[in-house]
């Protein structure tokens, strides 16, 4: 039924679906800026039309594993040089595509009733598109150059989207950071660029790494991975990088905050990902690997404290989408097969499971009109439906089987883990527990929501609130089928997806000899990673690993029990801030309260409080100012710049 | 006298760094910007200069005789540039947008009085 669908003819897809996006982000400022029924069908045309272009791929590119090279307007290489722009769809851009297409579709759905009480709905949907086509270009793309342009399209695209609401609270402030804070990233990238550039005479990806050879780098070429490499760092939102994208999360409209988190943040990692393993495949190096596991280690610990400590929906789950990343970071800079594919997984399934929560943090805000923990309560019989989806999704982000975030997190122990038992280095060891640790600590963080959102009593003020509407519900209804199916049928994903992607990121030659032609590769003397166990299927129940990280996790709890102050059962004091309001008098003072809901920031008091100092450091850190946000960015860079000099002169 | 271009392109960049990370005035910042963007393309610029180069044009002749003997400039670079001047002129016309806005609604652009998101 499909034979139409031949190579020659699917080669021009992904193509044509980023320039049906971008043809169609323009079409709906022309023709239906008035009429609300064209805009919609313009919109889901075009999000569907990308997504049915790209799922046609998934057979020969995931699947039968072809590479297709494409060259705009046929400019094929000339003697060796590319010289037109390339596009090159493998099976690693494969895999973040499907992610990008899918949220893309589903976002559209939910755009139509949720922002349907907003006014010139034409320029959302033309910015919507237009950060849509671009995202999806920059994961499709061989160029480099072309990669830039799609990232700065995307940045704008996103500060425009986040100042849409600009009447809502801290849109502006934070549209403003986000600009600042992207655009010193999009620079460094540039620059970053335009010194391969000078080494290296081409701006296709597949080249550059062919030129670059398998030979020591120059200082140029250093210089310029650094630069690369913080830039990508930007815009995957990777620690001292994250704080203007918990600010854009927290004050988008909501189908744009679940955009940002499932595809925004996934095309840094993608350009990562490419940057690191294929571009200058350093992955190799050891010092590297440790550098961004790192980064990935500090990432999901920071996010998920800096989550803790929220007290606004959608702020916490942008936090913790930052926590999420670092996992994501953590196990793709291992440089194993398992520690990329649980990478992959987690990638994957934090677009399926970050983007359900968005969602319904987005139908919280739809029904109740806020998004603020203390303000809201007792909404699970007022919203049963969107209550289900949420415990769907908080199950899924806090790692409880069978659900996807299950798979992938225990996969990602395991690859730290077997990481730590072949390299002998006890610091992955340390990884592993710092992983749990926040896999903790994200739990905790969710029943703080659920009990302040849906469960515990029920304000005055919320009780005409009324479920949402069915378009709403069914992008739901899908993410969490999704979640729960990647989670039960995790073999079929890995063997599928999953092993196919991370073979196409260790497997560079491939990637150089289909674009450049046969041979390139070798001719360079570059040769692919040396990495075991790609084809193997490892069983994510393995009950001898289970058991020693069981044993792992004892003795770290014994560690802080021993270690903490024997203060168990002495009164603590009542602080300053909690005396002013008469909420906890039931508590102190014995009289009785009108209203004594268990607001989310009183759930985990003690633990805040026992760590004040830390939480009180953090908190001063994330001090709103752009300067420091920008002086973040620069140390971030420096540090970057200094450790990769040190590490290429010295190896 | 292209080592020069290089200096000064990094100058900038620095320069530029240093005003964004720096001054509390919001257009000061959008301004520091708008800085690291001219250095970046100075740099770009100077990549793609061979000295003593001509305009890359071919002439008729050297499409007649199927050789060039001219000696000529990189054009990607120049492409390039071009490009980055665009971005950057819109990245510096959005953010200048946003600090008007920002003025109406917060009544000050001080940077550190425009941080109702924290913490």
């Amino acid at each position: 039924m499909f034979d139409f669908l031949t190579i020659d003819f699917v080669r021009h897809f992904p193509v044509i679906a980023v320039m049906g996006l971008f043809l169609c982000a323009f079409l709906v400022e022309i023709f239906g800026a008035k009429n609300k029924y064209i805009r919609n069908t313009i919109v889901l045309v075009a999000a569907f039309g990308a997504f049915a272009l790209i799922t046609s791929l998934v057979k020969p590119v995931l699947f039968d594993g072809e590479i297709l090279a494409y060259w705009m307007g046929n400019w094929e290489p000339v003697s060796g040089y590319a010289i037109g722009i390339g596009y090159e769809i493998d099976a690693l851009n494969m895999f973040f595509a499907l992610l990008v297409v899918t949220t893309i579709l589903l976002a559209a759905i939910y755009s139509i009733k949720y922002m349907a009480r907003d006014h010139h709905l034409g320029h959302y949907y033309t910015l919507f598109l237009m950060l849509s086509g671009s995202v999806l270009g920059l994961v499709l793309t061989g160029d480099i150059f072309n990669m830039f342009v799609m990232i700065e399209i995307m940045t704008f695209a996103s500060v425009a989207l986040t100042a849409f609401r600009n009447n809502k609270f801290g849109s502006l402030e934070a549209a403003f950071k986000y600009l600042i804070i992207g655009s010193i990233g999009s620079s460094m990238t540039l620059a970053g660029i335009a010194l391969l550039y000078a080494q290296c005479h081409t701006l296709n990806m597949a080249q550059i790494s062919a030129v670059l050879g398998s030979g020591a780098l120059s200082p140029t070429s250093i210089c310029a991975f650094a630069l690369m490499f913080a830039g990508f760092g930007v815009k995957s939102y990777i620690v001292p990088f994250h704080a203007p994208a918990a600010d854009a999360y927290m004050t988008a409209p909501t189908s744009i905050s679940m955009v940002f988190s499932g595809m925004v943040n996934k095309a840094g990692v993608y350009g990562m990902i490419r940057l690191v393993y294929v571009i200058f495949r350093a992955m190799d190096i050891t010092p590297i690997q440790l550098f961004l596991v790192t980064f990935g280690t500090i990432t999901m610990f920071i996010g998920v404290t800096m989550a803790l400590a929220q007290h606004d929906f959608k702020r916490l789950l942008a936090f913790h989408s930052i926590s999420q990343i670092g996992y994501v970071i953590t196990a793709v800079s291992l440089c194993t097969a398992l520690g990329l594919e649980a990478g992959l997984f987690h990638a994957m399934n934090h677009t399926l499971f970050k983007g359900l929560l968005f969602l319904t943090a987005g139908a919280v805000l739809y029904a109740a009109g806020t998004t603020d923990l203390d303000k809201l309560g007792g909404l699970a019989k007022k919203m049963p439906k969107t209550a289900v989806c949420f415990l769907i999704g908080a199950f899924s982000i806090s790692g409880l089987p069978p659900f996807n975030g299950f798979a992938s997190k225990w996969m990602i122990y395991q690859a730290t883990f077997e990481k730590a038992t072949t390299t002998g280095n006890f610091a992955y060891a340390f990884v592993t527990v710092v992983a749990l640790v926040v896999s903790v600590m994200t739990l905790a963080s969710f029943i703080k929501v659920t009990q302040a959102v849906f469960f515990g009593q029920l304000p005055a003020n919320l009780r005409d609130v009324k479920e949402v509407p069915l378009l709403m519900r069914i992008p739901m209804w899908i993410m969490s089928a999704l979640c729960i199916l990647t989670g039960v049928f995790y073999n079929f994903v890995q063997q599928h997806i999953l092993v196919p992607a991370a073979n196409a990121a260790f497997g560079v030659t491939k990637y150089i000899d289909s674009m450049m032609g046969e041979g390139t590769a070798a001719a360079s003397g570059i040769s692919d990673y040396a990495v075991q166990g790609v084809e193997g299927i490892v069983s994510i129940w393995n009950p001898k690993l289970w058991l020693i990280l069981f044993a792992i996790v004892l003795i770290a709890v014994f560690i802080v029990i021993l270690t903490g102050d024997n203060t168990r059962g002495r009164v603590l004091e009542k602080s300053e801030e909690d005396s002013e309001d008469g909420k906890y008098a039931t508590f102190f003072g014995g009289e009785k309260s009108a209203h004594s809901h268990v607001s989310g920031s009183d759930l985990f008091w003690g633990f805040k409080h026992d760590f004040k100092g830390y939480f009180k450091f953090i908190q001063g850190m994330h001090s709103g100012v752009v300067n420091d946000y920008a002086l973040w960015v620069v140390v971030g860079a420096a540090l970057i710049v200094v450790f990769m000099f040190a590490t290429f002169m010295f190896i | 006298m292209i080592i020069v271009n290089y200096v000064v392109a990094v100058l900038l960049l620095v320069l530029g760094l240093y005003a964004v990370c720096t001054q509390k005035n919001l257009i000061k910042v959008v301004l520091g910007l708008g800085i690291i963007d001219y250095g970046i393309n100075l740099l770009i610029v100077s990549i793609g200069w061979n000295d003593g180069g001509t305009a890359p044009i071919f002439t008729i002749s050297d499409l007649i005789n199927g050789v060039s003997s001219n000696f000529f400039v990189d054009p990607v670079p120049q492409a390039l540039t071009l490009t980055s001047i665009v971005i950057g002129a819109c990245v510096d016309a959005m953010a200048l947008a946003l600090v008007i806005m920002i003025y109406r609604k917060y009544k000050t652009i001080n940077s550190d009085e425009v941080r109702r998101i924290r913490g």
